[in-house]
């Protein structure tokens, strides 16, 4: 069933743009300790606020511009007219981790020290935007997926049960639900994280916001699964089931999954923007991730001074543009997903 | 049935978007008016004993605007806790004495002069003879004895209490004629005068019942401003017109301020003061680069950028010098177990905290300069006490001082029996890896870079440093109660007078954080920082005060059991239309906002 | 329709009873207490502090807070707030208009964007501006509230054509009747856009969706067949039975307004509920939280029994009564 999903996707335009999109971007935050040519916390205190470095061609060969602090009371550059830097590509820089595990050397482009290249400027203490681009990437997708699965299997199995069972069960599962959506999700979300972030170290807030969020998101899923569940119960094949002796926890999983999984595709492509945008928006009032970690939200916080507004320093909000993209394609395929499922839905089995 | 689409949506929204031009052209049109911020000035009689102000004479007229990143949480001295509320209650409030930032000593106030007995233990203070309160009232010493009696009222908790208690007995006071009053301490007290100034004195005559009903802290409240800030009687320059929480309060002159020019004209010449309540120090700077305030204290790293509009709106960014506070990171130097019999430090890890020479190679390896540069734009200098360099009657330059020196750094170790490895790993004599971690809240934002540079000057030496963010409350509640952690870093505010930093001073203060509460102090340096605390606060000598103080700065620099930070430069904006704008080296810019008055051209 | 209503508020009483010992129990879990700040200032002495402590009582476990301020609230009284020293009912009564104004504006600022831009794009399937306006709803969802609200006060500083945040100007109070509504009204453009914004891709989905599908329905190729005008067969047929899907999606839309305010109103300086929470639930101002926190639940509830309703009486199809 998945296999035709799939296919029907990669047939539409728009769905197959997405996918790709989407799959870049992944594949880029999976390797992006390879391609980012610094570590997010490497600063240089002389080149604070730079400018994006321009690259030129010369003999063919990518250079870039050589920059000379005009003012050192203030964030102004000046090219120096010629002086260009060779850009080396696969050079070895600072070392790092691969995934956490293998120790390495190679960067997909480097330049000679002490001069430096940054893709996207840098920020206050010099540290390139460009890498903590990519390296707050890794937080800010995988933040969403982490919290959708859990946040689905949650909602399956308290609605599946709710929907299966009926009765006691059910009564209780949705008061448990509706007592979850009462509460404004802002407000749920800043008091859990005052309460909970104290006992974890800060490297562990990443855990938090997954555990935090995910405690929140699951309950709309489960009415929705309980509903489907509901009718799902009458069918047929499932009294069929019932009869022959299946255990209940099979036919759970069995019969009701398969069924639901297409709903449960749809809703978690479009919830893991909802995720994203929450752990922005709790990274934004500095109750999310924290330094020395850093994340698209982050980022925003500490853009949000006044010498970015006076300076213009517009690459500072690039973070704000890279969240918009991932979330709008997430949303597009989202739909073009649901435009796929619906009508197989109402067609039945 | 649905009242909204009688005809169709498409009319709704043309309608809609006329009815925005429409208000835009309203806005624009009422937009021009400047007659709204007149007042009518009263003719009251002057009190015999006004005081004429020194400053060049003005003329009344002008609405002066600033910006505040905090709004007051009560109207009440004695519940103020934070510094906003304080300044508000100042504008309508008057103390006995205040201290004036230019001449930098104690001047009178509500109290016109005094006299300190030979034994310097009783201080006769003679009140302003005529001075009445905003509504009318006369001024008497009955005023101050409710006050101080209300201050000491058992049932009124305030931290005025802690403040008038001197050697473990509250001051005596006494009325002893209409305008006259005495005070008495135990021991001489030489921060005395400045000391007492901090109460605004407050009217009998409106708060006596209250305190006698015991709902004193319950009136003046924030409430009392938006409703009834008529309520609020005082004899400041200014009372409360109106108050509107998150948005602004606007003040009018007091029409019976004590204050006059050198023409007979009496204080303060704006016909308005009005503070916008905005949310950080951001928003604060874009309002006065934009020109829509008048003053405004301007980071380092906004000068630029601020001055860049000097010419398009009127103002001008004067350079204060070094700011009055102190930053610092310190390490947990409490001995002992805690309630489960864990050590609040581990022991070969407290070894290294309280050893004076593993401080001062840290402070060596640490590259302030590099952030002064990067983070400052230059704008800032290299703390080298426990006293702020803005503080120039009480700052002691020359204190041992610890510039930039990684190789230095690295001979310290090595000499105290630290070992680097080959790769690059700090050991001590016992074979323990070299690391701590330091907690820090999120205050500013200039602090995680700053302590991002030390996690990798530290990495440079060979010390593994993480870096901890804390939300304040969690912070203090770290280091004040569980004694939890390894090592901090936090900032005070200075003041004028080091009295008000005896709680660090002191072994036995509240606020000694590597070391808080000790009963005895506990090394021979902090024994000797004691008995020089003790003797400046027993000299009215002011020169032998200074010297104790350079003394104590002195031993602070020397024992390092605070890693001293930096001191950004402090710049202020004000707009040039003000004259008689006198900006102090420390303290609020417009200390002196009575004298203030537009210059008759703008 | 009474039974509903009974069964209805009935239904909530226990939720908000959960939802308090909930929030209580949060703020106790969470660690340091309000007057962490006044521990820290530098001549506020010990004995101070201890008495303060036992005015709030924080030394007391939560559920002994809580059981107390469980027996004041049903006399009337929310308690008092730490930082302010006013009861909190005052405190809610002062922002949550603004919150309520801003909340309501935003709503029908995307209703009435979202409603013709819906309906055009159902008419006008698959052309040039369905794929735009399209394009549009999918932006305006996806863009961060938080990050529009920067942009918006970026504007506005530069432009000068708005304010810089805030509820009023400077001299509101010696404005004129008419002035003074106008100066609400221009402070209140910016946060609306920025507050509805996302809420004009929902409805404008929502309205086409629906839309397309009323068209094809029965009683319009009757109206039709009927020589009805195309005009009024659309603006008056089909748009009635399509709007109710927005009624109740407005329910739905409130809650994440209320969630959205708080970054807006942080970011632009709006003095509402959401600045309120935010403040108190920083520095754990217990009584304020709490307040706030059910007041946000109530305003929910309400919205979406105001929704249902509204709901009930559009489509007579629907009848309260049964579950």
């Amino acid at each position: 069933m998945l296999k035709y999903v799939f296919q029907e996707l990669v047939h539409r335009p728009l769905g197959a743009g997405c996918l790709v999109l989407l799959g870049l971007m992944y594949a880029c935050t999976l390797f992006s300790q390879f391609l980012a040519p610094y570590q997010p916390t490497d600063q240089d205190l002389e080149k604070a606020y730079h400018p994006p470095t321009r690259i030129v061609l010369k003999n063919w060969r990518p250079h870039i511009q050589v920059y000379e602090q005009v003012d050192p009371a203030s964030a102004r550059y000046k090219a120096v007219e010629g002086e260009t830097v060779p850009l080396r590509f696969f050079a070895p820089g600072e070392e790092y981790r691969f995934w956490g595990l293998i120790p390495a050397k190679m960067r997909l482009f480097q330049v000679q020290k002490p001069h430096r290249v940054y893709l996207l400027g840098s920020d206050s203490t010099g540290r390139d935007v460009f890498s903590r681009l990519l390296y707050g990437a890794q937080v800010s997708l995988s933040i969403g997926f982490i919290g959708i699965c859990i946040t689905m299997t949650l909602g399956f199995v308290v609605g599946g049960v709710a929907g299966y069972f009926g009765g006691r069960a059910d009564f209780l599962a949705m008061r448990l639900v509706e007592f979850v959506i009462a509460i404004p999700s802002l407000y749920l979300l800043i008091a859990l994280r005052g309460a909970l972030a104290e006992y974890f170290e800060p490297e562990q807030m990443y855990v938090v916001i997954v555990i935090i969020l995910s405690l929140i998101g699951w309950a709309g899923a489960a009415r929705i699964i309980r509903g489907m569940a509901l009718s799902l119960r009458q069918r047929p094949f499932v009294l069929a089931a019932e009869v022959m002796g299946q255990s209940s926890w099979k036919i759970l999983v069995r019969h009701f999954l398969p069924n639901l999984a297409s709903y449960l595709l749809v809703a978690a492509t479009l919830s893991i923007p909802a995720y994203i945008l929450a752990e922005a928006a709790l990274s934004f009032l500095g109750l999310g991730i924290q330094e020395p970690g850093t994340s698209w939200g982050l980022m925003l916080k500490q853009a949000q001074e006044l010498k970015v507004f006076t300076l213009n320093l517009w690459w500072l909000f690039t973070p704000g543009a890279a969240i918009f993209i991932t979330v709008i394609t997430f949303n597009v395929l989202g739909d073009v997903l649901r435009d796929v499922v619906d009508p197989r839905q109402q067609m039945g089995r | 049935m649905l009242p909204f689409f009688s005809s169709t949506s498409l009319t709704c929204l043309v309608r809609q978007v006329l009815g925005a031009v429409l208000v835009l052209i309203l806005v624009t049109v009422c937009g021009c008016q400047e007659e709204t911020w007149s007042i009518q000035r009263s003719r009251h009689d002057l009190p015999r004993d006004a005081e004429v102000s020194e400053s060049r004479p003005g003329h009344y007229g002008g609405v002066f605007v600033t910006a505040e990143s905090q709004q007051p949480r009560t109207f009440h001295p004695l519940v103020a806790e934070d510094a906003y509320s304080s300044q508000v209650i100042s504008l309508f409030l008057n103390g006995l004495t205040t201290y004036h930032p230019h001449k930098e000593k104690v001047v009178p106030e509500l109290a016109r002069s005094w006299d300190i007995s030979a034994d310097q233990r009783t201080i006769t203070m003679y009140l302003r003879r005529g001075v009445r309160w905003s509504d009318g009232e006369p001024f008497t010493a009955d005023d101050v004895i409710f006050t101080f009696e209300a201050l000491f009222d058992e049932r009124y908790p305030n931290r005025y209490q802690g403040q008038y208690t001197i050697a473990g007995q509250p001051i005596e006071f006494a009325k002893v004629d209409r305008y006259t009053v005495r005070f008495s301490t135990a021991k001489p007290y030489s921060p005395f005068l400045y000391v007492i100034g901090f109460i605004g004195i407050l009217p009998r005559h409106i708060l006596e019942k209250a305190c006698e009903s015991g709902e004193l802290l319950q009136k003046w409240s924030v409430r009392t401003a938006m409703h009834h800030p008529e309520q609020l009687v005082g004899t400041g320059p200014f009372r409360i017109r109106s108050f509107k929480p998150g948005q602004r309060a606007i003040l009018e002159p007091n029409p019976h301020y004590w204050r006059v020019d050198s023409k007979g004209q009496r204080l303060p010449y704006v016909n308005y003061l009005v503070n916008r309540y905005v949310q950080d120090r951001n928003t604060e700077t874009v309002l006065f680069a934009s020109g829509q305030i008048d003053v405004a204290s301007i980071d380092p790293g906004d000068v630029v950028g601020v001055r860049e509009n000097e010419k398009l709106h009127g103002y001008k960014v004067h350079h204060r010098g070094p700011a009055s506070g102190i930053s610092f990171i310190w390490f947990n130097q409490k001995p002992g177990t805690n309630d489960q019999g864990q050590p609040y430090v581990q022991p070969h890890k407290l070894k290294w905290f309280t050893s004076q020479e593993f401080r001062q190679a840290l402070l060596y390896g640490f590259n302030r300069e590099g952030l002064i540069q990067s983070v400052y734009f230059g704008r800032a200098e290299l703390l080298h006490s426990i006293i702020s360099p803005a503080n120039q009657r009480w700052y002691n330059p020359d204190v041992p001082k610890y510039p930039y020196d990684p190789a230095r750094a690295r001979q310290v170790l090595q000499e105290q029996g630290f070992r680097l490895s080959p790769d690059g790993k700090l050991y001590d004599k016992s074979g323990n890896r070299v690391e701590f971690e330091v907690y820090a809240s999120e205050g500013s934002s200039t602090t995680p870079q700053i302590l991002s540079t030390f996690r990798e000057n530290m990495k440079a030496l060979g010390i593994k440093v993480e870096i901890r963010y804390l939300d304040f409350g969690t912070l203090v509640a770290r280091i004040s109660r569980h004694f939890e952690y390894e090592a901090a870093a936090m900032g005070f505010t200075g003041g004028v007078d080091p009295s008000g930093g005896r709680s660090i001073y002191l072994s036995s203060g509240r606020l000694h954080v590597w070391n808080p509460g000790q009963e005895e102090p506990q090394t021979g340096w902090e024994a000797r920082v004691d008995e020089l605390i003790r003797s400046s606060e027993e000299t009215f000598d002011l020169d032998e005060r200074v010297e104790y103080m350079h003394r104590m700065q002195q031993i602070f620099s020397e024992q390092l059991p605070l890693l001293y930070l930096l001191t950004p430069h402090a710049y202020a904006g004000v707009k040039t239309k003000w004259r008689n704008v006198q900006i102090p080296p420390m303290g609020s810019v417009i200390w002196n906002i009575d004298e203030l008055y537009l210059d008759p051209e703008s | 329709m009474l039974s509903f209503l009974i069964r209805r508020i009935a239904a909530a009483v226990p939720l908000l009873f959960g939802i308090s010992v909930l929030v209580f129990l949060l703020m106790a879990i969470a660690p340091g207490d309000f007057l962490d700040v006044a521990r820290t200032q530098q001549d506020i002495p010990e004995e101070y502090i201890e008495r303060m402590e036992e005015e709030f009582a924080l030394d007391q476990p939560w559920y002994a807070r809580y059981a107390s301020w469980l027996g004041n609230v049903v006399q009337g009284n929310f308690g008092e707030s730490w930082i302010y020293r006013i009861p909190v009912a005052d405190l809610l009564k002062q922002r949550i208009p603004a919150t309520l104004v801003l909340s309501a504006l935003s709503i029908l600022f995307a209703l009435c964007i979202a409603i013709p831009l819906g309906v055009l794009a159902a008419i006008f399937k698959d052309s040039i501006f369905d794929r735009l306006s399209s394009m549009f709803a999918y932006a305006a969802l996806s863009i961060p509230e938080f990050f529009l609200a920067l942009l918006a006060v970026m504007f506005a500083a530069n432009t000068g054509l708005f304010p810089v945040g805030g509820l009023t100007s400077m001299d509101h109070e010696f404005m004129p009747f008419w002035s003074r509504m106008v100066d609400y009204a221009h402070h209140l453009v910016l946060p609306t856009l920025v507050l509805g914004m996302g809420s004009v891709a929902s409805y404008m989905r929502i309205m086409r969706a629906n839309f397309l599908d009323y068209i094809r329905a029965d009683f319009v190729t009757t109206a039709r067949a009927k020589g009805v005008g195309e005009g009024r067969v659309m603006f008056v047929h089909v748009l009635r039975n399509a709007i109710n899907p927005l009624v109740s999606a407005s329910g739905f839309i409130l809650a994440s307004l209320l969630s959205g305010s708080i970054l807006v109103e942080n970011v632009m300086n709006y003095p509402g509920l959401g600045q309120l929470i935010f403040e108190a639930l920083m520095r754990q101002d217990e009584f304020v939280v709490v307040a706030a926190v059910l007041m946000g639940c109530i305003m929910l509830m309400l919205g979406n029994l105001i929704a249902d309703l509204l709901l009930a009486w559009f489509d007579p199809r629907i009848r309260l009564d049964k579950n």
